[in-house]
């Protein structure tokens, strides 16, 4: 299965706003997404699954795809990361 | 509608005409003051009465979509509310809806929903609630405050689709009650941000909730309506019947249903007096704030955005003493622009014409965060808040500075800041003041260039150190709130330890008082806007520790003028020295001579 690892670098980590952008991106998906931080492994489409992780700035979390569309998802996730959630910091 | 109108009529003649119904007495918490009469309206609780059942197996495929299409109706429904938001709704109840929407969308509710429907043939409902309940908990046992609220975000989501389920709303019965003559009172088990827009236009009497605290959106209804709350009453809405005859006691927290009429009447009495109170308090509007001695005293309102300057000129407000920008910032995906700002900070320096208007710069970061995010911090309110946080942005800092010094051409402002610790800050926040103020005059914008700058004395490390910083700004304003949280080290917002808070511990008043001192020494104004400084109890030994300017929510502003014009100021100062120097702890009844 194809997966990368990304730190969380914006500031206020996997929160509110960041997690619902990367559960509305992976939603766009048709592939299965994973993110998973130590040992706890939630579907990255799920907000509630991504804020239960509590990943703070600074985690790395590992995120895999399966499916059809799982490359283009693992790079559009990753810019979203690279990005910073697109908050100013 | 004329089927739950008749309904609600229905009930209301039957339980008027049973004399015999016994009275039940409920001790809750009073959030709300005042006392109000009426019906119970009772808003339904779909999950305290779930039916629980197994289904056929051949069933199943029928339960799995009659969930799957209650989902997507209670999403249509939501959205449709939060497309026609009245204007005037709290911007924060936008984002909460939207965060209720992502939640209906959310695989963890759906996908284990209709597994427990197929795998075990559960009901639809008892499947979604036991779902619910799951999430629920494990939110609840999250470390971070936030992450923990989100909890009752997902138990009012079940809810909804409960009610979605049954064919029923929480408020069924709400055009009836629009129409009826009688004051009404509205009992629930809990009262979520959707229920609050809808019962926005309705008038009612009072609220008796099974669940919440002084800061549940029950409790923030009420008091902006002005009438009586009773939270955490814990079984009202299984025990009083639409219809039923209420007593809300605001006061003390008692919630009386079906009375006698010798009750009624005792509380009939009651509720006058408070009216009486209430109206000779509003004669006191126009009235100088001077003690018996006559020292005056300034009397200035705290304020959270423009829309609330009308009720703190109706309250006799001499000023904005604490004008809390952060929530122009709340609730929102984006940062509001310098025009927008700017807006908001000149119509309430219009509205005030030439009083004073004191603006606090952001104090964002420990229990306030943008777009409801809660910052990462191990311990938010040590971290970087308020003007750290401001000075980390010197960009957004600069853009608030700009409206602020624009809106100042327009009338009399003041710049407070929040938070500050050390002179190195302070020298930081002036340089980027000067900054602001030469790039404006380059740009030919007017603004006013003596504007006074002061500092929130919240921190003890100012207050102890308290000299240079007094000498540093053109006025102080202790926000007692923080003070007392940092000097005690206790998290009022705890339960286990919210007992501990106390205001009146001998090291704050040392500090509130040093800190009064040094401004007189100094020359320049001392204020207190926090929590203290609105509570009439404390408001003698405040006046005792030498306090002359208050600022308060507007509500308690005739109050506290009311125990000013009752207090002689210079024996309050002798008593309340006398006891600060045996390091005593000071009852604030034994001061009423």
């Amino acid at each position: 299965m194809p997966q990368i690892e990304l730190i969380v670098s914006n500031k206020l980590g996997l929160h509110a706003r960041a997690a619902a952008k990367l559960t509305k991106t992976a939603s766009q998906f048709a592939c299965e997404i994973f993110i998973t931080k130590e040992a706890r492994r939630v579907n990255a489409k799920s907000i509630m699954g991504v804020m239960m992780l509590a990943a703070g700035k600074d985690t790395t979390v590992t995120i895999e795809a399966e499916g059809g569309d799982a490359d283009q998802a693992l790079q559009e996730i990753k810019a979203l990361f690279d990005d910073k959630f697109g908050e100013q910091d | 509608m004329t089927s739950s109108a008749n309904k609600i009529s229905d009930t209301m003649t039957a339980t008027t005409t049973s004399v015999d119904a016994p009275m039940v007495c409920l001790y809750g918490r009073g959030v709300a003051n005042g006392y109000a009469m009426g019906r119970a309206v009772v808003m339904g609780a779909a999950a305290l009465e779930v039916a629980h059942y197994r289904i056929a197996p051949d069933a199943v495929d029928a339960e799995k979509s009659r969930f799957s299409q209650a989902l997507k109706s209670t999403s249509d429904e939501l959205r449709a509310l939060a497309d026609n938001l009245p204007d005037d709704a709290p911007r924060e109840l936008a984002a909460l809806l939207n965060v209720h929407q992502l939640l209906l969308a959310d695989p963890l509710l759906a996908d284990e929903t209709l597994s427990m429907i197929e795998n075990r043939h559960y009901n639809a409902e008892w499947a979604v609630t036991t779902q619910g309940q799951r999430l629920g908990e494990q939110f609840s046992a999250m470390q971070d405050d936030y992450l923990r609220e989100r909890g009752s975000d997902v138990r009012q989501v079940v809810e909804r689709v409960l009610h979605t389920l049954a064919g029923t709303r929480a408020l069924g019965n709400l055009d009836a009650i629009l129409q009826s003559d009688e004051p009404l009172i509205v009992v629930a088990h809990d009262i979520s941000p959707a229920d609050m827009i809808r019962l926005r236009g309705a008038r009612f009497a009072g609220f008796v909730t099974d669940l919440g605290g002084p800061t549940s959106h029950t409790a923030i209804v009420a008091r902006s309506m002005g009438v009586p709350a009773v939270v955490a009453l814990g079984q009202v809405r299984t025990l009083a019947r639409d219809g039923d005859f209420l007593i809300v006691d605001g006061q003390h927290g008692t919630v009386l249903i079906n009375p006698p009429d010798q009750q009624k009447r005792a509380y009939e009495a009651l509720a006058a007096q408070y009216a009486d109170s209430r109206e000779q308090l509003l004669a006191l509007r126009d009235v100088s704030s001077e003690t018996l001695d006559g020292v005056r005293i300034g009397l200035q309102a705290n304020i959270e955005l423009p829309d609330e300057v009308p009720l703190a000129l109706s309250q006799g407000a001499q000023g904005i003493g604490l004008f809390r920008s952060e929530f122009l910032f709340l609730g929102r995906a984006d940062l509001p622009s310098e025009e927008e700002q700017f807006a908001a900070y000149q119509s309430v320096v219009e509205q005030m014409s030439q009083r004073q208007v004191t603006i606090r710069t952001l104090d964002l970061g420990s229990d306030k965060t943008l777009d409801g995010e809660a910052t990462v911090a191990t311990n938010p309110a040590l971290g970087q808040r308020a003007i750290r946080y401001c000075l980390a942005r010197p960009e957004l800092f600069q853009t608030q500075l700009r409206a602020i010094l624009r809106a100042s051409a327009f009338g009399k402002v003041r710049l407070l800041i929040p938070m500050i610790t050390s002179l190195s800050e302070v020298r930081a926040t002036r340089e980027i003041i000067h900054s602001v103020q030469s790039e404006l005059q380059a740009k030919g914008q007017s603004f006013d260039p003596n504007i006074e700058v002061g500092a929130m004395v919240e921190v003890p490390a100012m207050a102890i150190a308290i000299e240079p910083f007094a000498q540093a700004f053109d006025f102080l304003s202790i926000g007692t709130n923080d003070l007392i949280q940092y000097t005690l080290g206790i998290d009022r917002a705890d339960a286990e330890v919210s007992s501990l808070y106390d205001p009146l511990h001998p090291a704050v008043l040392r500090l509130i008082a040093g800190t009064i001192n040094a401004g007189q020494r100094q020359r320049i104004p001392v204020s207190v806007c926090g929590e203290m400084a609105g509570d009439a109890r404390l408001t003698r030994l405040l006046l005792g520790l030498g306090l002359t300017e208050f600022s308060m929510h507007p509500r308690q502003l005739l109050d506290v003028k009311q125990e000013i014009r009752q207090a002689h100021s210079n024996a309050l100062r002798t008593k309340v020295a006398a006891a600060l120097n045996r390091a005593d702890s000071i009852d604030p009844d034994h001061l009423n001579d």
